[in-house]
């Protein structure tokens, strides 16, 4: 049981250096096949991403499931509100309750307490910068008018809030009253694209001149 | 002589558990009593109740240890920490680095013996488990040997399923820190498929744990566990470890021999050991310093009525009859650092609030100017760590600027409980009196709240 008398205990490598010898082992077998299964893995690995197996990426994956929400938010009815529905929910005091709690604590600041302007244009009369059509209002809170320093509030506020606070800022208005297309009270320098800014997907036919009286 | 490559007597050149061939030689040490072993269980019974109990415990409304990844509310002791308290991490991971450091340095591999989680839950779990259906150590090697029988089937059965319940409970409870027990209740009675995250996450875990406790075992202290290595580089000459008293116990023979030293070659420190070294080699690195061969060793010194301590707690030093110093320059700068680090974290401690704002400038141009006013725009955050609702006054000034005007900030801010709020700061000055860029003071006051917190922000605009 001496372990010096066990040949196996004795097996060197041939290799010397500085003077240091190494025992030839066995490794541990539950450790080669750790080893033999990273080899598998990095089989795939390699057709994926050396031999463009297409697997889908994380960006593809997530724009399908983007894809998905947009189509199920659709089959619900919840795809992007018509002027139509924005004009019903300004008549809906709940609604309209709730835009004006987002209001006050959002858009107050530049708009006024009572939409009477300020920094930012006023909501209150039928002269509209970007549109008065409740759309393209919503258009504006969403995407902002950079070149004005609105910040798009669509990804802070949210759809839900946003449909809401439009619904606040309508309620001070009616359905088929004139829309006057002015250009802002405080002209930007030339070059400062503020009307590309918004660029209404959802009425594209609709603002350039107003139809009525 | 034996055509399997084991059995072979441990030896400092391979470690006991690997075969010659490469497998496995699974140990199954030696029943052992005594003071250290009876100390190491309370302690580990201990440890697990701690564990187990933990999210148990309600302080402020809030688990005791309860990491809410999902909602990013990190609940410890009482105190609410958010994502943007992680600098905290900082003094807490160097904390627990030279604690082991000074520790070490004392008192060696303390820590794997006593309070590792490895060594606690397979020394007072799943090892008495396998002794209580098992046998004995001769039983369990002879039943390990032995053909499979309907008798043997049953006692396997019975232990994996054992082990598998175990660590299902382990599992569930580690879940429990992060999704709090009425999390987990509510998950245990839906379909996995509704958070199958933490189904998968819980399975994966049990399935390790399972791996870990009933084969892989000592395998995870000697070649995986990085704690041990570093554990093992951080003990020098005057470090108290497990030892063998060469002087004492050498030259080994009979215990009716008087020529011969205290060891009578008993093999019992050998069979006890669960990482299968021969201690009287000295220190190394398998060693888990479990203090099995001390009570081992203790027992039988006991019976030959010779005193105790042939393996035992001591410093190379000691054991090589030099005198030991417990105070080196080592532990000296070990102890400072700490302390250091513990003063620091302390002071941290308290530089936590219960509310983290902060002040940004919003997208968009740094400033808007106009004929009549120079505007800048921010956008105050406020995330409310109390679990109830804080309003919060702010208040905008700078210096020589009378005139300023803030808008947004003129009522105070209700931030819901744990919740949090953004809204924007329209800072404006009359364009006359503007001089160029200056710093704006916005002042935060909760309320309840003696002295506001004061942010700095540079207020941009054209240079006259």
């Amino acid at each position: 049981m001496n372990p010096a008398s066990d040949p196996q205990e004795e097996a060197l490598k041939p290799h010397v250096y500085d003077g240091i010898r190494e025992y030839d082992k066995r490794l541990p077998n539950w450790w080669l096949w750790t080893f033999y299964g990273a080899m598998i893995f990095s089989f795939g690995y390699w057709l994926h991403y050396h031999r463009s197996i297409p697997l889908p990426s994380d960006e593809e994956r997530l724009q399908s499931q983007l894809n998905q929400l947009a189509i199920k938010a659709g089959a619900e009815g919840r795809a992007a509100l018509t002027d139509a529905q924005l004009w019903e929910m300004s008549r809906d005091p709940a609604i309209v309750a709730a835009g004006r709690e987002t209001f006050t604590t959002t858009c107050v600041s530049c708009h006024g307490a009572k939409l009477e302007g300020g920094i930012g244009a006023k909501l209150s009369d039928t002269e509209w910068v970007h549109g008065g059509l409740p759309t393209q209002v919503a258009g504006t809170v969403s995407k902002g008018v950079l070149a004005k320093g609105m910040p798009g509030w669509g990804p802070v506020l949210g759809a839900r809030k946003v449909g809401e606070v439009v619904a606040y800022v309508m309620s001070h208005h009616n359905e088929g009253e004139p829309v006057t297309l002015v250009p802002s009270a405080q002209p930007m320098p030339p070059g400062a694209a503020a009307p590309a800014v918004v660029a209404e997907p959802a009425a594209p036919a609709a603002p350039a001149a107003p139809p009525s009286p | 002589m034996a055509q399997r490559p084991t059995p072979r007597a441990p030896s400092l050149d391979s470690v006991t558990t690997i075969n010659t061939d490469g497998s496995r030689l699974f140990i199954h040490p030696a029943d052992v009593s005594g003071w250290f072993t009876l100390a190491r269980r309370i302690a580990g019974v201990a440890l697990i109740a701690f564990y187990a109990v933990l999210p148990w415990i309600q302080i402020n409304g809030n688990p005791a240890a309860f990491f809410d990844v999902a909602h990013r509310q990190f609940h410890l002791v009482g105190l609410t920490f958010a994502p943007q308290d992680l600098w905290l991490v900082f003094f807490l991971i160097t904390g627990l680095g030279f604690s082991l450091f000074l520790v070490t340095a004392l008192l060696g591999r303390v820590w794997c013996g006593w309070a590792c989680p490895q060594t606690v839950f397979l020394d007072h779990v799943f090892r008495r488990i396998e002794r209580w259906i098992d046998g004995d150590a001769v039983a369990r090697r002879a039943l390990e040997a032995a053909p499979w029988t309907p008798g043997k089937a049953v006692r396997r059965v019975l232990k994996h399923t054992l082990y598998l319940a175990l660590s299902l409970a382990i599992a569930h409870v580690f879940l429990s820190y992060f999704v709090s027990l009425p999390g987990l209740y509510q998950m245990a009675r839906q379909s996995p498929l509704q958070h199958w995250e933490p189904f998968l996450f819980v399975m994966v875990l049990s399935g390790l744990l399972y791996f870990n406790f009933a084969w892989f075992r000592e395998q995870f202290c000697i070649v995986l566990c990085p704690y041990g290595r570093l554990q093992s580089a951080l003990t020098d000459e005057n470090s108290v470890v497990i030892g063998y008293d060469h002087q004492r116990g050498e030259p080994r023979g009979k215990a009716s021999d008087p020529a011969s030293g205290d060891c009578i070659d008993c093999r019992r420190c050998i069979q006890v050991c669960p990482t299968g070294i021969d201690i009287r080699q000295g220190l190394q690195l398998e060693c888990i310093a479990c203090s099995n061969c001390i009570d081992a060793c203790d027992a039988i010194m006991t019976k030959l009525d010779r005193p105790k301590g042939l393996v035992r707690y001591a410093s190379f030093n000691t054991f090589a009859g030099k005198s030991s110093r417990m105070l080196r320059p080592r532990i000296l700068v070990y102890a400072a650092l700490l302390a250091l680090g513990t003063v620091a974290f302390a002071v941290a401690l308290t530089r936590v609030r219960p509310y983290t704002a902060s002040v940004l400038r919003m997208p968009g141009a740094p400033f808007y100017e106009d004929a009549t006013a120079v505007r800048n725009q921010f956008m105050v955050r406020i995330l409310n760590k109390r679990t109830h609702p804080v309003a919060f006054t702010l208040t905008a000034s700078a210096d020589a600027l009378p005139s300023l005007v803030a808008a947004g900030i003129e009522a105070p801010f209700e931030v819901p409980a744990l919740g949090e709020i953004q809204r924007p700061l329209i800072v404006t000055v009359p364009r006359a009196d503007w001089r160029g860029q200056t710093a704006l003071q916005v002042r935060l006051l909760p309320q309840g709240g003696r002295r506001p917190e004061l942010r700095v922000l540079p207020l941009l605009g054209p240079d006259r």
